[in-house]
């Protein structure tokens, strides 16, 4: 496999997205099939590339010394960038039915698949400098969707959204000139690329740096008390709300840790640090707090955000544990939760396309109108809260044996986080699911007659995602055996 | 034969979808298929446990774990019990539900999909596949519960649900600490990791999650709450199962961790002790004083699961002479199923009639049906421990076990613990007292006493088709087997209590017990005096007069009940309040923080002011000369004139004037001329200075 590949699955939706407005469409039917067709053959490229790896680095610009614009896939890479192209086609799908009720679609799927590109390009980075850009980059494309509906609310959420944004890079921008500056290796290695004997030399100085690119990079992963965005951020349409909040640019963030915590400055000379207290304390409180949240919203899309919350930091333990065990832990929950959330918020983008109800009082009696949606959103309840034979129960698992293994007293108080935590997930996830099925004997079910299921595609998306949940629930061996081999660096 | 291990658990499960799917076609056929799959299971089970003794099944990597089954006596037993309860459940539902066709599929779906996660908890070989099917069996009661979808159902599947989750949390914490602490979840190992264990703390801290887990599951005190609630609000044949099968489940939880965690150790056996003593105390409490046929037999539920927690604290108290508790428990876990399944079917028989529950309304429903009456009867005498019956024989087993403790106790050392033990076999006496003085009163006013009006009575008399014969089948079929039980303990019961010997690792010898011996008959009379003084007190004090007619009345303050004075203000005020002050300050902390900053150092310039006329300074001194001549006219008293100008307009006026005329000027032709002379001056000048120095 050519390692000019690395850059073309990058290049192809960021060109084809900017031509969507510039084509003059006679169908709405003739872009849809254009951009679905983009997409799918961007995520079979992505697919043939994760199965026959290229083994070197694709370098596109040679700045000075050892700055360079290059691509690599590697393990961490690999599972990312799977994540998202696997994603994306059924989102894209599911966008346009979803979009045959929102304005400026043209924008709006410019835009949507520019940022696969750059969803990918952060995947695919293999240095700091080129994960940065297409970091800045991410935020840059997804204002725009934020911005889409253009009304007060989505305005602000979008300001918002930015100023965390670019404050969160500014901090992460500290810690990449400090890792180009003084690392020995300029590119992403397993176990750190810092000389333990440079490092003694300023502790302090290495960890404080940490804490600020780790909180920079968290921004995006909504850490507490960086979160408030990405509630507001719920004001744009759900595909949006679905695939870049839930997953692509969240995860990217979760992502950035991973790569800045593995990868970057070493786990070794982290560990048992004080950085490490104060991230996985933050953490620990953000996973509660989060769910917190959640139980005492009532929108619908709000309190799933809240959720999001809650889980990204559940991947963050994973990270702070600082173990490959944890590293796992923390890649399974990416990539399940990925799926969980994605699936239960297109389930909310149904009930809202569908009937205009965006509040959780309003869903009385749904379960019996809207029978497939509400059986795929109750799977997905149950999966997030952790129940076993779902895939949420495989990552909880693998997080709390990563948190006991590690022998960390915090991380023992993580997995009391992690149970409070399923605890108000059943809560907040359960009290929809029980409002739309048992509304009552009384309950008159004339007054909603109005409420069916949504058409295939958007049904078809929430199915895949639904099997994908139940398959890897009951059996998700083979994906811990590859999680576990790219923690240890043998993949 | 380890296919039939799958064929157990997920063939109820593949059973329940096609029953589901039926319903949607034909509920004859639906019915039909839902009696099919529970009679299947049910020679299924019988087959296996025939032939299948010490086989097992380990399905690898399913569910992150693997899936781990096992036979041996002690689950065949219950396998068995399970199977049969939901064969005779089943059919009983036919006529039962009939009468309620509200959602039947999606009834009948949940029904089946707990019989396969309920036989899966039971045949389970490591506490890993346990977790799974018991979280499994919780959800999927769950819908039992909410069934009705009445108000009251609706709150008591709330209660249900949040003690599962609770609880189902709570043990998967202390199975991580577990398999940490030990590193294995397997039942067979995990009697000599323990052993070897050096950390008994975390082992006790593991040990007490758990205990909340399968406590709450089998409604143990202080977690019972949901089951006085939760059993008079399902479907009654629901309530048979969640009393009779789901209760053990927890059982079966408590069970495994105290006989292989915790065998043999006293600490972790006073604990369970003093949990059972208030546990079947405090059942037998609310039952004396409840005036509601099925939560009388609910709280009879807690009560009875009293008795068999005491009989595994004695197992652990009495350490290696505890073959009398070890069979006692077990025989009182397979009495209380069955007795449960007869009771709760009558009741069913009961409400499918009459749609009513309260004493005073069903009184005399049950004069004239001997049938039902015998049933009750047979139920309500083993339930109360009368000899012959099988209550009797479990009740004086775990009776003498705590006896045998007190000798035991009071030969070695710990005078404290001979008192505590005598002072729980008083409480022991007095509950069983109270069952029987409650089952007297429930047997009184549905089957002897004539109801309040006599023309109810005489449509409850008239009433003589009130079951199918099918529906008698089940009923009377499960009230044979308890006088079985009970008339030749050697024969049945004894057989069956060799069956836990491994499960529970009994390792003493096993002496024959001698049920009808003067000194095992004592403390059942005991039982009885104390039982037939108690209902006397009841009808004296629980009954009021009234019109002439003496109505069962509810004692039971109504305040005090434990979720609504502890539970529930803790876990929706206290707790989210304490959490809502934190998250609000959170919440606000980054933007309170940009907003200060904007409010502060990054504040806005202001947008400057367009002046009319004039410039920044004209406008400033012009202001202040008015302001100076405003203050002088005040002082002297001067009228403002009538064309008065402001000096700021003056000012500007002058300016503008100025302003002109330096334009004027500076575009002259002679002002062009003026500067160059001045500047040829100022080059003079400097040359005559250069030449003055030179």
């Amino acid at each position: 496999m050519n390692t000019w590949m690395l850059f073309l699955v990058v290049l192809v939706p960021c060109i084809s997205g900017a031509l969507t407005p510039v084509i003059p469409w006679k169908k709405r039917t003739h872009m849809m099939i254009y951009l679905e067709t983009v997409v799918i053959i961007n995520s079979i490229l992505v697919w043939m590339m994760l199965f026959n790896r290229p083994t070197d680095a694709f370098t596109l610009v040679n700045f000075t010394g050892n700055l360079a614009i290059s691509f690599q896939l590697d393990g961490l890479g690999t599972i990312f960038a799977g994540l998202v192209s696997f994603l994306w086609p059924l989102a894209t799908l599911y966008a346009f039915e979803y979009m045959t009720k929102e304005h400026h679609e043209k924008v709006f799927f410019m835009f949507y698949t520019i940022t696969y590109g750059v969803t990918l390009g952060i995947s695919l980075a293999d240095n700091m400098l080129t994960m940065y850009c297409f970091y800045e980059l991410l935020t840059l494309v997804t204002v725009p969707l934020v911005m889409h509906t253009l009304t007060r609310e989505a305005i602000l959420a979008s300001r918002k959204y930015l100023y965390y944004s670019i404050g969160g890079a500014a901090f992460a921008f500290i810690g990449m000139i400090f890792i180009i500056i003084y690392g020995i290796n300029p590119n992403f290695v397993l176990g750190g690329v810092f000389d333990p004997a440079t490092v003694a030399l300023g502790k302090d100085i290495f960890l404080l740096v940490y804490v600020m690119a780790f909180f920079g990079f968290g921004v995006k992963a909504a850490i507490c008390p960086l979160n408030s965005w990405l509630p507001q951020a719920g004001v744009a349409p759900t595909p949006v709300t679905a695939l870049l909040h839930a997953v692509a640019v969240v995860k990217s963030g979760a992502f950035a840790t991973m790569r800045l915590t593995y990868y970057c400055f070493g786990t070794e000379i982290l560990r048992g640090t004080w950085a490490q207290y104060l991230i996985m304390a933050v953490v620990i409180f953000t996973i509660v707090y989060g769910c917190s949240m959640a139980v005492k919203e009532t929108h619908i899309k709000r309190r799933l955000a809240y959720s999001t919350v809650s889980n990204l930091s559940y991947i963050l333990f994973g990270v702070v544990i600082m173990t490959p065990v944890g590293l796992v832990g923390a890649l399974s929950h990416m990539i399940f939760h990925a799926f969980m959330k994605i699936c239960s918020f297109f389930c909310a983008g149904a009930i809202m396309h569908q009937t205009e109800r965006h509040y959780v009082h309003q869903l009385d009696g749904f379960g019996r109108k809207m029978p497939k949606v509400f059986a795929i959103f109750t799977v997905s309840a149950l999966a997030l809260m952790g129940v076993p034979g779902l895939c949420g129960f495989i990552s909880k698992w693998n997080l709390a044996e990563a948190a006991v293994e590690s022998g960390n007293v915090l991380a023992y108080l993580g997995v009391g986080a992690l149970l409070i935590s399923a605890l108000l997930t059943a809560i907040y996830m359960l009290t929809i699911v029980i409002r739309a099925y048992f509304p009552g004997s009384d309950f008159d079910y004339e007054s909603i007659s109005d409420v069916k299921d949504p058409n295939w595609m958007m049904i078809l998306p929430l199915v895949v995602f639904v099997i994908g949940m139940v398959v890897f629930g009951l059996y998700s061996a083979p994906i811990t055996n590859l999680l576990t081999a790219i923690a240890q660096g043998s993949f | 034969m380890e296919g039939l291990f799958t064929a157990l658990v997920f063939f109820p499960m593949l059973g329940a979808l096609i029953v589901y799917l039926a319903d949607r076609k034909n509920g004859t056929v639906r019915d039909f298929l839902a009696i099919a799959v529970g009679v299947i299971e049910f020679v299924l089970m019988c087959m296996l446990a025939g032939s299948g003794m010490g086989s097992e099944l380990y399905i690898p990597e399913i569910c992150g774990m693997g899936l781990h089954f096992t036979l041996d006596g002690f689950r065949g037993v219950y396998g068995i019990i399970a199977a049969f309860m939901w064969m005779m459940t089943l059919l009983f539902s036919k006529e039962y539900l009939g009468g309620h066709p509200h959602h039947l599929g999606r009834y009948y779906f949940f029904q089946l999909m707990t019989l396969g996660a309920t036989l899966g908890v039971f045949l389970s070989a490591d506490l890993f596949t346990t977790f799974i099917f018991f979280e499994i069996m919780s959800f999927t009661s769950y819908v039992w519960v909410v069934q009705e979808e009445t108000p009251g159902a609706i709150k008591a599947a709330e209660t249900y649900l949040a003690v599962a989750v609770i609880g189902g949390l709570v043990l998967l914490m202390g199975l991580f600490l577990l398999q940490h602490t030990l590193g294995t979840l397997e039942m067979s190992a995990l009697l000599d990791a323990a052993k070897v264990c050096e950390d008994k703390t975390i082992l006790y801290i593991a040990g007490c999650c758990t205990l909340v887990g399968f406590g709450a599951k089998a409604g143990a005190f202080p977690l019972h709450i949901w089951l006085p609630k939760a059993h008079p609000v399902a479907p009654a044949p629901a309530s048979a199962l969640l009393s009779g099968i789901l209760t053990k489940a927890g059982v079966f939880g408590v069970l495994v961790v105290s006989s292989n965690i915790f065998l043999h150790d006293v600490k972790w056996g006073l604990l369970l002790l003093i949990l059972g003593l208030f546990t079947m105390f405090g059942g037998a409490l609310l039952a004396v004083f409840s005036v509601d046929l099925k939560r009388t037999l609910a709280c009879s539920s807690m009560s009875q699961i009293g008795f068999i927690l005491i009989g595994i604290g004695m197992q652990g108290i009495l350490g290696e002479h505890n073959a009398l508790a070890i069979r006692g428990t077990l025989l009182h876990m397979v009495n209380h199923s069955l007795i449960k399944l007869v009771l709760f079917m009558i009741a069913g028989v009961v409400v499918m009639n009459i749609h009513k529950l309260d004493l005073n309304e069903i009184r005399g429903f049950g004069r004239k049906k001997p049938v039902l009456k015998i049933c009750f009867l047979s139920g309500a005498l083993g339930i109360s421990g009368i000899p012959l019956f099988n209550g009797y024989v479990s009740k004086t087993l775990l009776h003498e076990s705590i006896v045998e403790g007190i000798a035991h106790y009071a030969e070695h050392e710990g005078a404290a613990i001979t008192g505590f033990l005598q002072a729980s076999e008083w409480i022991f006496l007095i509950s069983g007292g109270m069952t029987l003085a409650y089952m007297t009163k429930l047997f009184v006013a549905v089957f002897v006493e004539e109801n309040a009006d006599a023309s109810v009575q005489k449509s409850f008399d008239e009433k003589k088709n009130y079951m199918t014969p099918l529906s008698t089948f089940a009923i009377a079929a499960s009230a044979l087997i308890l006088p079985v039980l009970g008339v030749v303990p050697s024969l049945v019961s004894d057989k069956i209590a060799d069956l836990g010997h491994g499960f529970m690792h009994l390792e003493g010898e096993v002496h024959a017990v001698d049920y009808f011996s003067s000194v095992n008959l004592k403390g059942g009379l005991i039982s009885i005096v104390i039982g037939i003084v108690l209902y006397v007190l009841i009808r004296r004090f629980t009954m009021t007069d009234k019109v002439g007619v003496r109505i069962y009345k509810n004692c039971w303050p109504k305040w005090w009940d434990v979720e609504e004075l502890f539970y529930r203000p803790l876990l929706l005020k206290i707790l989210p309040f304490i959490a809502r002050v934190l998250c609000r300050i959170l919440d606000s902390l980054v933007d309170g923080f940009v907003l200060l900053l904007r409010k502060t150092v990054y504040k806005d310039r202001k947008i400057p002011h367009e002046l009319s006329e004039g410039s920044e300074f004209t406008h400033l001194l012009g202001v202040m000369l008015d302001w100076f001549r405003g203050i002088k006219r005040r002082i002297l008293h001067q009228p403002i004139p009538e064309h008065d100008v402001s000096y700021e307009h003056k000012l500007a006026m002058q300016r503008e004037k100025i302003m002109e005329t330096n334009m004027i000027i500076s575009r002259s032709l002679s002002f062009g001329l003026l500067l160059f002379y001045v500047g040829l001056v100022c080059t003079l000048l400097y040359l005559l200075y250069l030449g003055g120095r030179g």
